[in-house]
């Protein structure tokens, strides 16, 4: 590890330093990828532009319905959720299992996109928000995060460019959304598969709106479109469940490496997909306030089933 | 290039000049001669070199030591109830067999501080989950958790941190 440092004030005078090193550099914002991949010797740049404290990155806002959150914002700060809406309850629990304090207290949401890992906890909570990125450089633009993903370390991010904060409409009445992970152990460990899910209710019950991604099973995080488009319009049932998972399993494309099977991973697929909509289900009905209908077709049954 | 960075290590303002690929945790055992802060991996994986940087505890093998250019760190050598006192935690962890040969110690000794600070009566679970990220080899974690948990009792009868 030899490179040299820099601290620009700005984040255009980062984005312009970029430009002018020309390719052999990094930004550096917790390090928690970039400091691994360096002392392992995956990657050796000859200069790191600190932007960890660049101004204006920090921050968690909510401005009408569209909700703000800084590319420096760390995990730890999104676990604890402070200036996070209602419906979001996915991005604290994947912020939560995200390594150990000592990581989530320096690691940032913009670093775990820029970083581009098929198993991202983050990614796939983002792409159910149908989350857009702010990227700052020779051209401003925003992108949704589902373009900016390409595959394993790569992204449409060009040169000078860095992403500044992440935007998405605050999930409204009768909304929620969850996240779940499979891993070999219960804390600190990247995810064998996980899941998000977004559902959005009618008055009647039936799913106005549904989204579910699915991490570590392909090159990068797929949305499971057709068992979205299976749910669309229909109550969130045990059966159209079932049935969703099933769909969702059925269009990944898992490999078979040192933490599972392929076969495995398609059946966490089903089972953490199924828990996913029930947990979403579940938060739409405490949040309703009409109390708990007793229904003889409760979803929650489902989850009692599966633990 | 070495370049000149300060920082307050356990109240004490130092200035050291370093070399910007060095990590905070290689600069506190050179050029700091703070060797209580232990290097397991070197990759963020065992939390044998967690120090509390700025009131959260950190991993310092993934911080490069120029990044630490301001901030407040607390290292187990800052540790003690007074002058030849161990700290209420080292005492519980003495008192429970909390540690074995020793290695994990101060870092879990620093996750402690960083938890006990923020939930002075953790639960069970909580601990376990707060300790996730540091990895002891010998003890099997139960007299470690019953370390934390005797810890924060006496905590709540007036002990202080
Ligand atoms: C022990 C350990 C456990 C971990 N566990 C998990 C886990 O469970 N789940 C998970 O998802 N991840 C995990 N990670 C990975 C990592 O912590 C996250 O991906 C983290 O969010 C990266 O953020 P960072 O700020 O540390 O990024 P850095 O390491 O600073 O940067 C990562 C990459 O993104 C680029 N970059 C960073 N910020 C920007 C920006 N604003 N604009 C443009 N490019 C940028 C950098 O140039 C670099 O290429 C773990 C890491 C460790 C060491
Ligand atoms: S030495 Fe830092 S986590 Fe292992
Ligand atoms: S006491 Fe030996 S590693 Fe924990």
């Amino acid at each position: 590890m030899a490179f040299r440092i820099h601290r620009p004030e700005t984040v255009d005078e980062a984005s312009r330093l970029e430009l002018d090193l020309d390719g052999d550099c990094a930004f550096i914002a917790g390090g928690t990828d970039l400091v691994v991949q360096m002392s392992r010797g995956q990657r050796a740049p000859a200069h790191l532009i600190d932007i960890s404290r660049l101004p204006g990155m920090s921050a968690i806002s909510e401005d009408g319905s569209v909700v703000e959150i800084g590319a420096l914002v760390t995990h730890r700060e999104l676990e604890l959720g402070k200036g996070l809406p209602q419906g979001t309850d996915a991005i604290r629990d994947a912020a939560r299992q995200v390594g150990g304090v000592q990581v989530r207290s320096i690691a940032t949401l913009g670093g775990n996109i820029a970083n581009a890992s098929p198993a991202a906890d983050l990614v796939p909570v983002l792409m159910v928000l149908d989350a857009e990125l702010e990227l700052r450089g020779p051209h401003g633009r925003c992108v949704p995060i589902s373009d900016f993903i390409e595959g394993p370390r790569r992204t449409t991010r060009q040169p000078g460019e860095l992403i500044t904060a992440i935007r998405f409409r605050a999930p409204g009445n009768g909304s929620a959304t969850s996240f779940f992970k499979a891993g070999r152990r219960k804390a600190m460990e990247i995810a064998v598969v996980n899941v998000a899910a977004s559902v959005t209710l009618g008055a009647d019950g039936a799913c106005r709106s549904v989204r579910i991604a699915l991490g570590s099973v392909a090159p990068k995080t797929l949305r499971a479109i057709g068992a979205e488009k299976a749910l669309a319009g229909s109550p969130l049932s045990v059966a159209a469940i079932r049935e969703a998972a099933q769909l969702a399993a059925d269009c990944c494309a898992p490999i078979t490496d040192i933490r599972a099977s392929a076969e495995y991973r398609r059946l966490l697929v089903k089972s953490l997909v199924e828990r996913a909509l029930v947990r979403c289900s579940e938060q739409v009905e405490q949040s309703a306030m009409s109390g708990i209908s007793a229904s003889a077709d409760n979803p929650a049954d489902l989850l009692e089933r599966s633990h | 290039m070495k370049r000149l960075v300060s920082m307050t290590v356990n109240g004490e303002e130092i200035e050291l000049a370093i070399p910007p690929y060095r990590t905070l945790l290689d600069v506190l055992r050179n050029e700091g001669r703070l060797t209580g802060t232990k290097k397991g991996c070197d990759v963020g994986d065992c939390g044998a070199c967690t120090v509390i940087m700025d009131g959260s505890p950190v991993n310092s093998c993934l911080v490069l030591g120029i990044e630490a250019e301001g901030a407040t760190i607390e290292t187990i050598e800052g540790q003690h109830a007074g002058p030849d006192l161990p700290h209420l935690i080292q005492e519980k962890f003495m008192d429970h067999g909390g540690a074995q040969c020793g290695f994990c110690t101060p870092g879990i000794i620093m996750m402690t501080k960083a938890l006990l600070k923020e939930n002075p009566n953790p639960t069970e679970s909580e601990v376990r989950f707060a300790i996730a990220g540091n990895i002891c080899r010998c003890t099997g974690y139960a007299k470690i958790v019953d370390a934390v948990l005797a810890a924060a009792e006496d905590l709540r009868k007036g002990r202080t941190l």
